[in-house]
């Protein structure tokens, strides 16, 4: 009974298997394409064969020059056919294969032309294409007079070919096909769909830098009726450009608003998507337009389609960073979609919720992600513990759970990026958040009991020398230190023994038993894990006996070496073994941190766990090497501050300048970072000439010059003033590039012997009374209150007057002050008439401020505060005050 | 810019790959790439039901159709929403050329008049038709019936 069954399965499978290009043989195409060139010829078999020619290019086929020539040739002969099905396939071909055999193209233009002036309008539209695919500008103005006839053709094919090829022209031939404007413009109001969206797309693009004509083509075309929904999602991104462009030069309504609120009705959904993600990428959203286009998007977060639910909840995630408020009302719908079955959309949906919940949801969404992360990859993974990492940052309370689920997630199953996250996370949250300390190097180290990564070991074990001797009880991290030793390969080793030394160091309790674990390593079968006992054991000191490491001892071993690695490499490579011994100190100092292709993008927070400990520390400790290590600047104490960078030229001028504000206590460091972006220009001796008659309490002391800055090769120059002890002096200063320049011959790259004097003026530079707050955040707002005291308390009322929003008042002063918003305090929920927000930070001379600010809407628009500050020192409350009235 | 349509078959072997603006040594990362998020998405979902993913500023819309998936890739203008669009225009106009859903046989029978449907959809990375008769037509050297 069974045998037929079985046969008949056999024969079903046989058909299914078999493909028409089983065996298929590039060789074999090519010889079977010897056909074209019969005389008499057989359209069905010719047609076989570019299918099998097809069939091999779309596999990923190549054809050699030769081979392509020979096949290109043959097919050109096929026009001589009149069959329609072959000549079709016979456009598809030469477009194909044109691209590589484009000498020889002149052979079938001939051809193509006279199909281009055909009476069939199918052999127009299929000419145009090819000619356009294939084109050269010698060829394109013969065949101008009929492309632009063809835009308006009556056929809505012939109009679409020639539309689209236009498109693509315009990026080899602008000036050509800029001179269609008036037929694409009549195109734009044909009655054919798809050619008004092809008309609509090529007119844009080539109006595009014309600001004016591009606002007159909206205004005209929003007033009509577009038919395609296509062209009406163009004619939406297009408003939004304008909307953009016009918001810093416009007051008053914003143009544009009510054509896309109107297109939230539209019945494509496309338009409606559309149309509710502009309104949400308009500068400045407030919440009264937000509100609309979220009803939409939230509509579409129950969406059937997977595509809908992706795009709705994409584009809430992008809300949730600059409003999150707008988007809890549909934090519901995405709680569902955790469940879905897409997980792109799922982890969107999580990181979302992230963003946007608040203090007391976060134990309920902890769970729900937990059952979530074992479902899906790696890369979605890591977006989930960054967005972890944020929201323990905004809550710190929240951080036993956090860390605990961190460290959960880091026990279970996952790669080297997976994981490099997750640690990266536990050591920022450390960092930020002292409570969370001891518990995150715990986990850390249970961590590094069973970690298949070497380089996340190596690094762990660095990071624990450096916290873990700072801790209550030091000892607990030794066991799993020294596990090491026993347990892993050479590299971890060493990394173990180095952590071993430092604790002996700090903790001189514990240096008698670390002898013990040291000793033990001087049998270890590795060369560099012998030599670093060694070498600790002999420079310690004290033999294991509990003493003191002295302190140019520990500077010796753990001090950093004080000079940007790289420059170290290259120092070391440029060495030549000689008699003289390599001199440390002949490597340069100059921290080059801003090649060019990196300082266009922005830039990122640095998060790896490598490059805090490793290299030049953190910015704040590189500005205060680099600066204690200028003789100049050395004797100005201790660096209180080095506020971000601010540019003080335009994007992509010959030279790019920042300047970073470093504030002594009684003096201030203006640092130039400077960038030759010319490579045809050598400058020497770069100097910044800085007036500072508009902040009289400044003294110029001293300048450094930067003595070569070639191409692409950041360098800086410094400017110091003194200014009066503890005051928190302002001022404004003018700023004046000047230096010689030098030709430099591109192809050699040597510079001339003569240069030029010669002076760039910069943008001006201010010191202000925030430059004089570090920020520095407490985790619980309410205890730090309470425990400051009302000692030095000073509350007052001010009027900020009329104001565009709350929020908008929140930030103002949240910058005048410089201060560290906590608690999540700084985002203010939509529509709220009153605000609390809560600051801290430490004022020059390390005193701790915290503010409470009460913020509260007075009449429609009119914003009222009380300010409340405490501080250890009530001279410095009554300064801040000082620097909200006079702000 | 649509940078590239893509079909296989369920073992994940290329049936068609059409790569616009995309440096031909990205080519095979692409593929393995799309290849590996179907084999990994696509079991048990429905015909035509599309799925959708998206890699740094690129997004990519995919769907199984009978024997074979389909996967487009998009970027700037063509988001997920214009490339739903695409692959709708896509699998409509492949049904219509096999008379049915297709198996992996069918499709391959069907290649030459497939390719030149692709052809009139995406022309060098921008769509072009999306009416699935009008698109038969147009195959056929024919007017459109609108005209």
């Amino acid at each position: 009974m069974a045998q037929p069954l079985v046969k008949k399965d056999d024969d079903r499978d046989d058909e299914a298997d078999y493909s028409p290009f089983l065996g298929i043989e590039k060789g074999a195409v090519l010889q079977e394409a010897r056909v074209f060139n019969d005389p008499q010829l057989d359209p069905r078999r010719c047609s076989q064969v570019i299918t099998k020619l097809l069939y091999l290019l779309n596999q990923g086929e190549t054809f050699t020059k030769v081979e392509a020539t020979e096949v290109f040739f043959a097919v050109t002969k096929l026009f001589q056919s009149k069959d329609i099905g072959l000549r079709r396939m016979v456009y598809v071909m030469i477009k194909e294969i044109s691209p590589s055999a484009d000498e020889v193209v002149i052979i079938v233009t001939s051809s193509l032309m006279k199909d281009m002036t055909s009476k069939t309008d199918m052999y127009r539209a299929n000419a145009i294409r090819v000619l356009c695919r294939i084109t050269d500008g010698t060829l394109l103005t013969q065949i101008e007079r009929y492309l632009k006839q063809a835009i308006v053709d009556k056929n809505p094919v012939v109009a679409s070919a020639a539309l689209v090829s236009g498109i693509h022209l315009l990026q080899t031939n602008p000036e050509i096909v800029k001179r269609w404007s008036n037929e694409v413009q009549e195109a734009v109001q044909s009655r054919a769909a798809l050619v008004q969206f092809h008309a609509l797309a090529l007119l844009h693009q080539i109006r595009q830098n014309d600001r004016l004509a591009v606002n007159k083509l909206v205004s005209s075309l929003t007033k009509g009726s577009v038919r395609s929904p296509l062209a009406q999602c163009l004619l939406i991104r297009y408003s939004n450009q304008v909307i953009r462009e016009s918001a810093n030069t416009q007051a008053g309504d914003r143009p544009f608003y009510d054509f896309l609120e109107g297109c939230l009705r539209h019945k494509a959904e496309m338009v409606i998507f559309e149309a509710a993600r502009a309104i949400t990428e308009i500068n400045g959203v407030t919440s009264r337009e937000l509100t609309p286009a979220i009803t939409v998007l939230q509509l579409f977060l129950s969406s059937s389609k997977p595509v809908l639910r992706f795009a709705a909840v994409r584009t809430l995630n992008k809300v949730a960073m600059t409003h999150p408020m707008a988007v809890t009302n549909c934090n519901i719908d995405m709680e569902s979609l955790i469940s879905d079955q897409n997980r792109s959309i799922a982890t969107l949906a999580i990181t979302t919720l992230l963003k946007t919940g608040n203090e007391s949801s976060v134990d309920r969404l902890m769970k729900q992600i937990t059952n979530f992360m074992s479902d899906i990859a790696d890369e979605f993974k890591i977006v989930v513990v960054e967005a972890i990492r944020l929201l323990c940052l905004k809550f710190p309370l929240k951080h036993r759970a956090l860390m605990n689920f961190l460290s959960n997630i880091l026990r279970e199953e996952g790669g080297f990026e997976y994981k490099k996250a997750i640690v990266d996370s536990i050591v920022i949250l450390i960092r930020d958040i002292p409570e969370a300390k001891e518990t995150g190097l715990l986990h850390l180290c249970e961590f590094i009991e069973d970690c298949e990564f070497t380089y996340l070991c190596t690094q762990i074990l660095h990071f624990l020398g450096i916290e873990g001797p700072k801790t209550s009880d030091p000892s607990k991290y030794i066991r799993y230190i020294y596990n090491r030793v026993h347990l892993e390969n050479a590299t971890v080793r060493a990394a173990a023994v180095s952590t071993l030394a430092k604790f002996g160091a700090m903790v001189d309790t514990l240096k008698p038993r670390i002898f013990v674990l040291l000793r033990r390593c001087l049998f270890d079968n590795d060369d560099e894990v012998r030599d670093r006992a060694t070498l600790y054991l002999n420079t310690l000191g004290g033999d294991g006996a509990v003493v003191q490491t002295g302190d140019d001892v520990k500077e010796f071993l753990f001090g950093s070496l004080d000079i940007p690695l790289v420059n170290l490499e290259n120092s070391l490579k440029n060495y030549e073994p000689s008699e003289e011994s390599f001199d440390i100190n002949s490597v340069p100092r100059e921290v080059k941190t801003q090649p060019l292709a990196e300082k266009k993008a922005p830039g990122k927070k640095p998060t790896d766990l490598g490059a805090p400990l490793a290299g030049p520390p953190s910015t704040a400790d590189a500005y205060e090497k680099l600066l204690s290590s200028t003789p100049e600047f050395a004797s100005f104490g201790k660096l209180f501050k080095s506020s971000a960078p601010v540019e003080l030229t335009e994007a992509e001028t010959e030279y790019a300048v920042n300047v970073v504000k470093h504030i002594f206590d009684a003096h201030a460091v203006f640092q130039y970072n400077c960038t030759n972006t010319i490579p045809e220009q050598l400058l020497e001796n770069a100097t910044v000439i800085v007036d500072a008659s508009e902040a009289e309490e400044f003294a110029e002391v001293a300048s450094k010059p930067l003595r070569s800055l070639p191409y692409d090769s950041p360098g800086q120059t410094f400017v110091a003033f003194e200014k009066p002890e503890g005051i928190p002096a302002v001022g404004k200063f003018s700023n004046m590039l000047r230096f010689i320049v030098k030709e430099v011959d591109p192809s050699t790259g040597e510079a001339e012997d003569d240069g030029v004097e010669d002076e760039y003026q910069l943008e001006d530079l201010e010191i202000v009374a925030a430059d004089y707050m570090l920020k520095v955040g407490v985790s619980n707002f309410r205890n730090a209150w309470e425990s400051m005291g009302a000692d030095c308390e000073r509350v007052d009322e001010y009027g900020l007057g009329p104001r565009e929003s709350l929020a908008e008042a929140v930030n103002a002063v949240i910058n005048l002050l410089g201060m560290q918003p906590c608690e999540g305090t700084e985002v203010v929920p939509k529509n709220s008439r009153s605000h609390t927000c809560l600051l801290s930070g430490v004022y020059i001379c390390n005193v701790k401020v915290l503010v409470r600010l009460q913020f509260g809407l007075d009449g429609p628009k009119d914003v009222a505060m009380k300010l409340a500050v405490r501080s250890e020192d009530e001279a410095v409350s009554d300064a801040i005050h000082e620097i909200v009235a006079s702000g | 810019m649509i940078l590239a349509v893509l079909f296989a078959n369920s073992e994940g072997n290329i049936l068609v790959e059409r790569f616009n603006g995309v440096p031909v040594e990205e080519r095979l990362h692409w593929r393995s790439f799309l290849v590996k998020l179907g084999a990994e998405n696509l079991k048990g979902v429905k015909n035509e039901e599309l799925l959708v993913a998206s890699h740094k500023s690129v997004y990519i819309v995919y769907t199984v159709l009978g024997g074979v998936s389909v996967y487009v890739v998009g970027k700037d203008e063509y988001d997920e929403l214009a490339l739903a669009e695409v692959i709708f225009t896509i699998t409509s106009a492949v049904k219509d050329v096999c008379g049915k859903l297709p198996t992996e046989r069918l499709f391959l029978d069907k290649y030459g008049r497939i390719c030149l449907t692709l052809d009139e959809i995406i022309w060098q990375g921008y769509l072009e038709n999306t009416d699935k008769d009008r698109i038969k037509r147009l195959v056929r050297l024919k007017p459109p019936t609108e005209f």
